[in-house]
């Protein structure tokens, strides 16, 4: 079958070649795959979350595997501002697709340090705003499931980085997501991202303790791609489609199918996560399957198929 | 689909079974052979390295057939790969043949117990960091606990085949005769000892059994056999190294008996991992930050999974 159809997106008004991205936590700070896969090829690229200090990280067992799905507790562990900006941001500005820095911190203040150096470097394209990781016992999630605290942050990280895109990546752990976008919106968010993992809990019956040394964890994979796909287009029809905000759906992409599926309900892009740990390609294999679903229903693009279900 | 990749050091590829065969109730040999660029990563695997192996695909045995304590396990779908090691790994023309050994423990290595020959795999390797020869080494200690074996069966054959200049003594430990994953054969001499292991004996290296039960060989720990073999033999600590993989408490104890003999010792340690190469930060092994009593994680499976016995911070 012939490649030739032009599947690239507008997404909060840059041009992405392609609508696929890495999901943070999952693909590294910028290398790490690419002995399986051209990082050039990609739509876009959104690092592991980047905290002020480095960070160890919670006790093991930090994931276990759950039926199509797996759990994890990592705890945000990362390499932290100073060693990011010193040994990954050089392989970054050799880069020719954009490459948006997830953030995360335990305060207000944390955030705010984050996005403040990161927005001086020129080779980044934006900020993705965690406020949805259930594994820290501070900030994280605590932020990201009260609307007025969502939209305060956001408005306050905007105000550091208004030349970059501030994408606001949301938690499916709450009543109504569209309260939660509603108010990213309202705050000056460019763009959402949904979903993060749901919190979830796995018990060993043979000891009768928690599987995980967190007790709980994120839930990610193919179980949650349901979910997370009505969140989106409920999201979409709710919000973002009037606000005319982008959204990057996620949440157990594994094919170009996967992916189409959360672009008709309404995803301007999507990022693929747990997915990549048994793939490290799978990126590619997504988006050589989105150009071959455009070509097989004689599509001139895919940004007509946004929201399009019917 | 598209499924190999241009790659550098790891290749992302599939490989075809040879054979797939039962050695005991839930032991498993299985042969692979990888052609192409999978050929071509695995050619520089080190013994210590690991593969991750795709299961997903891998058909379950039918459900009479599967063991009563697993059925509950089965009722899984694996979207994780399963890590293994590789008892011996031969390049031939341009293929790569790897041999593995594999205890059937729950959904995954119950998948794979079900190939046979012509079924292809999916392998992401070589991956980790194998066991290193430093300099002016003339004794190598080299202990296995259980499924422990197979890493360290391919350093005994790489050590008698690359440092003749180094002595090589191995001891292999298990619960009971069956739970031991090498070829027992009769010694002459009529002792408890009286068994060594075809897999080093072909290379004319020495080597001695210990079982929990006493089933086969010493009776006790392979720590404790070692100590008993160290009663019969003088070494000197600064030409001497221990090289051991198996379940933690075991390292544990041979991680103090190096440090008490002042031997170095390198461990190839197991965790459970997501990915395998460096990006899920899942496998995080409690480590002491170098020169210092500070604890840092390190990741087993791009930082080790073989380390330096010294570094890890035992439980
Ligand atoms: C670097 C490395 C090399 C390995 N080499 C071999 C080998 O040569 N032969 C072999 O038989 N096994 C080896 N293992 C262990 C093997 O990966 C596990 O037994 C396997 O993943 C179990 O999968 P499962 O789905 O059958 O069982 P699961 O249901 O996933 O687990 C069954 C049991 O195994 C334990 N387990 C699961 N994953 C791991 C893991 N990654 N490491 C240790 N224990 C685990 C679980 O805690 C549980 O108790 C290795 C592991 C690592 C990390
Ligand atoms: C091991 C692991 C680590 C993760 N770390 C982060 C993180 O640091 N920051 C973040 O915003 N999301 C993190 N996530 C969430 C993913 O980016 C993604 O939102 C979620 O896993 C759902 O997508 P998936 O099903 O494709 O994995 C992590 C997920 C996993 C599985
Ligand atoms: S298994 Fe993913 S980082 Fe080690």
């Amino acid at each position: 079958m012939k490649n030739s159809v032009d599947i690239s997106v507008n997404f909060a008004g840059r041009q992405l070649q392609n609508p696929v991205l890495t999901a943070s936590g999952t693909c590294g700070y910028v290398d790490e795959l690419s002995d399986f896969m051209d990082v050039n090829c990609l739509g876009g690229f959104i690092t592991k979350s980047i905290t002020l200090k480095p960070r160890l990280g919670n006790p093991t067992p930090r994931i276990v595997e759950t039926d199509s799905g797996m759990l994890n507790a990592i705890g945000l562990a990362n390499i932290g501002l100073e060693r990011f900006l010193s040994e990954k941001l050089p392989l970054i500005e050799k880069l020719s697709i954009p490459v948006y820095v997830n953030v995360a911190g335990q305060t207000l203040d944390e955030y705010l340090a984050v996005t403040e150096a990161l927005c001086k470097c020129k080779a980044l394209a934006g900020i993705e705003l965690n406020i949805s990781c259930p594994n820290v016992k501070a900030g994280g999630i605590t932020f990201g499931k009260d609307p007025a605290q969502i939209e305060s942050i956001t408005a306050q990280v905007k105000k550091l980085c208004a030349s970059k895109t501030l994408i606001v990546k949301l938690t499916p752990t709450v009543t109504e997501i569209s309260d939660s976008a509603r108010a990213a919106i309202n705050g000056g968010a460019d763009a959402l991202s949904l979903v993060n993992t749901f919190t979830a809990m796995v018990i060993d019956i043979e000891r009768r303790k928690p599987v995980l040394a967190n007790r709980t964890g994120g839930l990610s994979g193919p179980a949650i791609k349901p979910m997370a796909v009505y969140l989106v287009n409920k999201v979409y029809n709710d919000v973002a489609k009037q606000a005319k905000i982008p959204i990057l759906g996620l949440g157990g992409i594994q094919t170009g199918s996967d992916a189409i599926e959360f672009i008709l309900a309404g995803a301007t892009a999507v990022s693929i996560g747990t997915a990549t740990f048994s793939e490290p390609n799978c990126c590619i294999n997504v988006i050589e399957g989105i150009k071959n679903y455009c070509l097989r229903h004689k599509l001139s693009g895919v940004e007509q198929l946004i929201g399009s279900v019917e | 689909m598209k499924h190999s990749c241009s790659c550098k050091t790891k290749a992302l590829a599939p490989a075809t079974v040879l054979s797939n065969e039962k050695l005991g109730p839930r032991i498993f040999r299985i042969t692979l052979q990888l052609k192409g660029l999978g050929a071509k990563a695995f050619a520089a695997f080190k013994p210590g390295q690991f593969a991750q192996f795709e299961v997903r695909d891998l058909a379950l045995p039918a459900k009479y057939a599967i063991p009563a304590d697993l059925k509950d396990k089965s009722r899984k779908n694996n979207i994780l790969r399963r890590p293994f090691s590789f008892y011996n790994v031969e390049v031939v023309e341009d293929s790569v043949i790897l041999r593995a050994l594999y205890l059937v423990l729950g959904a995954g290595t119950l998948r794979l117990s079900t190939t046979t020959a012509g079924d292809e795999i999916s392998l992401v390797g070589p991956l980790g960091n194998g066991f290193s020869v430093p300099k002016n080494k003339k004794l190598a200690l080299i202990l296995a606990g259980g499924m422990g074996a197979p890493p360290l069966q391919h350093l005994g054959t790489f050590l008698a085949e690359k440092h003749p200049e180094i002595r090589v003594a191995a001891f292999a430990g298990a619960r009971s005769k069956a739970d031991l994953p090498f070829n027992l054969v009769k010694t002459h001499a009529e002792t408890e000892l009286s068994f060594c292991l075809e897999e080093f004996a072909r290379h004319n290296i020495e080597s001695h059994v210990a079982t929990d039960d006493g089933s086969v060989g010493y009776k006790g720990f392979v720590t404790d056999l070692l100590q008993h073999w160290l009663t019969k033999n003088s070494i000197d600590p600064a030409q001497t190294i221990i090289y051991t993989c198996g379940p933690d408490p075991m390292l544990a104890s041979v991680a103090r008996l190096a440090a008490s003999l002042n031997v170095d010792c390198q461990v190839s340690t197991e965790r459970v991992m997501g990915c395998g190469f460096g990006v899920c930060q899942s496998c995080a092994i409690e480590c002491y930050k170098p020169g210092t009593q500070e604890k840092i994680y390190k990741l087993c499976c791009t930082d080790g999974p073989v380390f330096d016995s010294r570094e890890v911070a035992w439980k």
